[in-house]
């Protein structure tokens, strides 16, 4: 066996160590790839399911209510309401 | 061997053993020996690449089946339904992640603990769970739908056997009961059954997805088998209605009907800017995610979508039209006095609740004169009364996009005897649901044009059809707003800080073909402020029993209170003078300061 092809042999053997590494590599972020991606999708649900909770805790219902019972507020009027102009979107509102 | 043949003799041993010398290995084997193992390892390596072709040519797709039925799992991925919004972008309607939890009979084992552990996380009540964990003749059953995420994640460290779930979607309403007329609801497969859940189905449901992938043999994602599809999500609806105007009807209906103690209300609030409904609610109401408290016949009361499905004789209400086209025809001015003493058409006369000699044209709206409408409608035409009810939407199908509007009756005026022409003229003898007069009532509002109307957020104002001159709607405005004032017939409609204007109705309540003697129906439809409308209001209370039965003691009190609140919200100045509880400055705001609206 010339020298050649020894160093040749040994590439072969270190190239098939690193396929086994990297496939074994790409298998284990393949993976955690595919939780991250379950954790997203579960995270989305959770952060809609919160979303639509917190605003049924917060319904006019339950505001009024509060606001009426608990912190002894009442309707606002036009007579207790002052009215200012926008000029800046003056333009634009009607 | 040479070698070692020079050397001194060593001691005999199995290594050193000189076979050419041994005598057992002296005698000659017969070649066929040799041959024969050659071909039977010949016919070893022969079979195992026979065997190899098989597997890899004759027999792939069994072993490839094989395989992937060990390694390779494909699964949907849920689309969710599209969420509804209000105009605000606050949710009516939203999907949120729950699970179907399955419960396989035969592998099925807990002990008590576990069981009422379960029942518990389940929302199910532990004799609940026994009945349907023995039920006979099924191999796997549904334990129970819409299971929180949060709920199957604890039943599952219970460690309880035979149970699994399958991901999908429950339908949440955060509004509850005060827009679920407009919304609707789902069924079990979210599938819109009612309200905009229904109108807009195809737009609302997504398409599912779907993945395939390789697990390794710890059960771990290693790769996948396909090209994932991605789940298409449902399209996000954004409503015209406004969760507070819409909030703040249900509510003055739903105290309104228990006030008068009556059967049913409704309320319809119309921007005539824009033709967007920005309120539709109906009391009794229910609960879009909590049908199943009802009984069949609740349910089916409680989700009657009234302002749309109820139709009746819309009484007083229409005459603001007659006279209008009566204005625009130049039959009459507003001062024109009309004779309104007894009056009769084909042998059946007509009469006033409140009688007078003559009035004015605008003294037959503030009045409410049925004998004034009748003679004013006699001088037309059968068939431009008909067109002009027609225009203003009455007999038509409100093109809304909406289950369930219907489109009331007005029969051809081919048809009309004379008596029915002066009957229609004060609203008998047509029938029209409220959402439908609300829309007419645009006419004078919008200076003489009826709007569409829409129930989708609309950016732009909306071109209408003109039906009159905008000065004849100027001026059947002023009339209707008398009709608020001292002397008219609603003066409970007042609103503080604006100046409104509207009509009345009353009838009996129809009993199949009859009126009910004792039943009736109140109803107001108005609009405000009267220099520049911004708003339309009806509201109807159906059977009320107590407190009074007119449209302007129970209907036009909610009708000032959903105005008042609407107006304000839609951050519309008031045009009247307001005796000022409040001495403070206005504020001055900082360079570049926003003001939130």
């Amino acid at each position: 066996m010339t020298r050649a092809q020894a160093i040749l042999l040994l590439a072969l053997v270190f190239s098939c160590l690193a396929l086994v590494q990297t496939s074994y590599e790409s298998r284990r972020l393949f993976d955690e790839m595919n939780r991250a991606r379950d954790e997203l999708a579960r995270l989305d649900a959770e952060a809609q399911r919160l979303e639509a909770e917190r605003q049924a805790q917060a319904t006019h219902l339950r505001v009024e209510r509060v606001a009426r019972e608990r912190l002894a507020m009442r309707n606002v009027t036009p007579a207790v309401t002052h009215f200012v102009v926008d000029t800046a979107a003056s333009g634009v509102m009607r | 061997m040479i070698s070692l043949k020079r050397r001194a003799p060593s001691p005999v041993s199995a290594r050193s053993l000189a076979y050419a010398s041994s005598p057992l290995l002296a005698s000659k084997t017969p070649p066929w020996r040799s041959r024969f193992l050659v071909v039977l390892v010949a016919l070893g390596f022969a079979g195992l690449l026979a065997r190899a072709a098989y597997v890899q040519i004759v027999a792939t797709g069994f072993y490839e089946a094989q395989g992937e039925r060990r390694f390779v799992h494909t699964y949907d991925v849920p689309a969710s339904r599209g969420r509804i919004v209000d105009r605000n972008g606050l949710i009516l309607a939203t999907s949120v992640a729950s699970n179907t939890v399955y419960a396989n009979l035969k592998q099925f084992s807990a002990t008590p603990t576990q069981r009422r552990e379960m029942a518990r996380l389940l929302d199910m009540t532990a004799r609940e769970l026994d009945e349907r964990l023995s039920s006979k003749g099924l191999t796997e059953l549904v334990l129970k739908r819409q299971v929180p995420d949060g709920a199957w994640r604890e039943v599952r460290t219970l460690g309880v056997k035979g149970l699994r779930a399958d991901p999908g979607y429950t339908r949440s309403y955060p509004e509850g009961e005060a827009s679920a007329h407009v919304v609707g609801f789902t069924d079990v497969s979210e599938r819109g059954q009612e309200g905009v859940e229904l109108a807009f189905e195809k737009d609302l449901e997504g398409r599912d997805g779907q993945r395939g992938i390789v697990r390794d043999g710890v059960g771990r994602v290693v790769d996948n088998y396909m090209e994932a599809i991605d789940p298409e999500h449902g399209r996000e609806i954004q409503l015209s209605i406004d969760t507070k105007v819409q909030f703040f009807a249900y509510q003055r209906v739903r105290d309104a009907v228990v006030e008068h103690k009556a059967k049913a209300g409704s309320a319809v609030v119309i921007d005539v800017v824009t033709g967007e409904v920005l309120a539709l609610a109906n009391y009794p109401s229910y609960h879009p995610a909590q049908r199943t408290n009802l009984n069949k016949e609740q349910f089916s009361e409680a989700a009657r979508n009234r302002a749309l499905t109820d139709v009746f004789e819309p009484g007083s209400v229409m005459k603001p039209f007659v006279v209008a086209w009566a204005l625009e025809t130049g039959r009459v001015r507003p001062d024109t006095m009309v004779n309104t003493a007894s009056f009769s058409v084909g042998g059946k006369a007509i009469h006033d609740t409140h009688p007078h000699e003559s009035m004015t044209v605008a003294e037959i709206i503030q009045r409410s004169s049925n004998i004034g409408a009748a003679k004013l409608a006699m001088q037309m035409e059968p068939a431009e009364l008909w067109s002009l009810y027609s225009t203003v939407g009455f007999g038509q199908r409100p093109q809304i996009e909406f289950p369930g509007a219907i489109s009331g009756k007005l029969r051809p005026y081919k048809q009309w005897k004379p008596v029915d022409q002066s009957r229609l003229a004060f609203g008998y003898g047509l029938s029209a649901s409220l959402l439908q007069m609300a829309r007419a009532y645009t006419v004078f509002a919008r200076d003489g044009e009826v709007v569409p109307i829409t129930m989708l957020r609309q950016e732009q104002p909306v071109a209408g059809v003109r039906v009159v001159s905008p000065q004849v709607a100027r001026e059947v405005r002023k009339m209707l707003q008398m009709a608020t004032e001292t002397g008219g017939t609603a003066t409970r409609a007042q609103a503080m800080g604006y100046s409104v204007g509207g009509k009345t109705g009353t009838a009996h309540a129809q009993e199949g073909s009859e009126y009910a003697g004792n039943k009736h129906r109140a109803w107001f439809v108005g609009m405000a402020p009267m220099t520049s409308p911004r708003v339309v209001v009806a509201v109807m209370i159906d059977q009320p029993s107590q407190g009074g039965h007119f449209g302007g003691d129970v209907a036009a009190p909610v009708f000032s209170q959903v105005v008042q609140q609407t107006l304000r919200l839609l951050n519309v100045p008031p045009d009247l003078e307001v005796r000022r509880q409040i001495m403070a400055q206005a504020p001055t705001l900082p360079d570049g300061a926003e003001v939130r609206r």
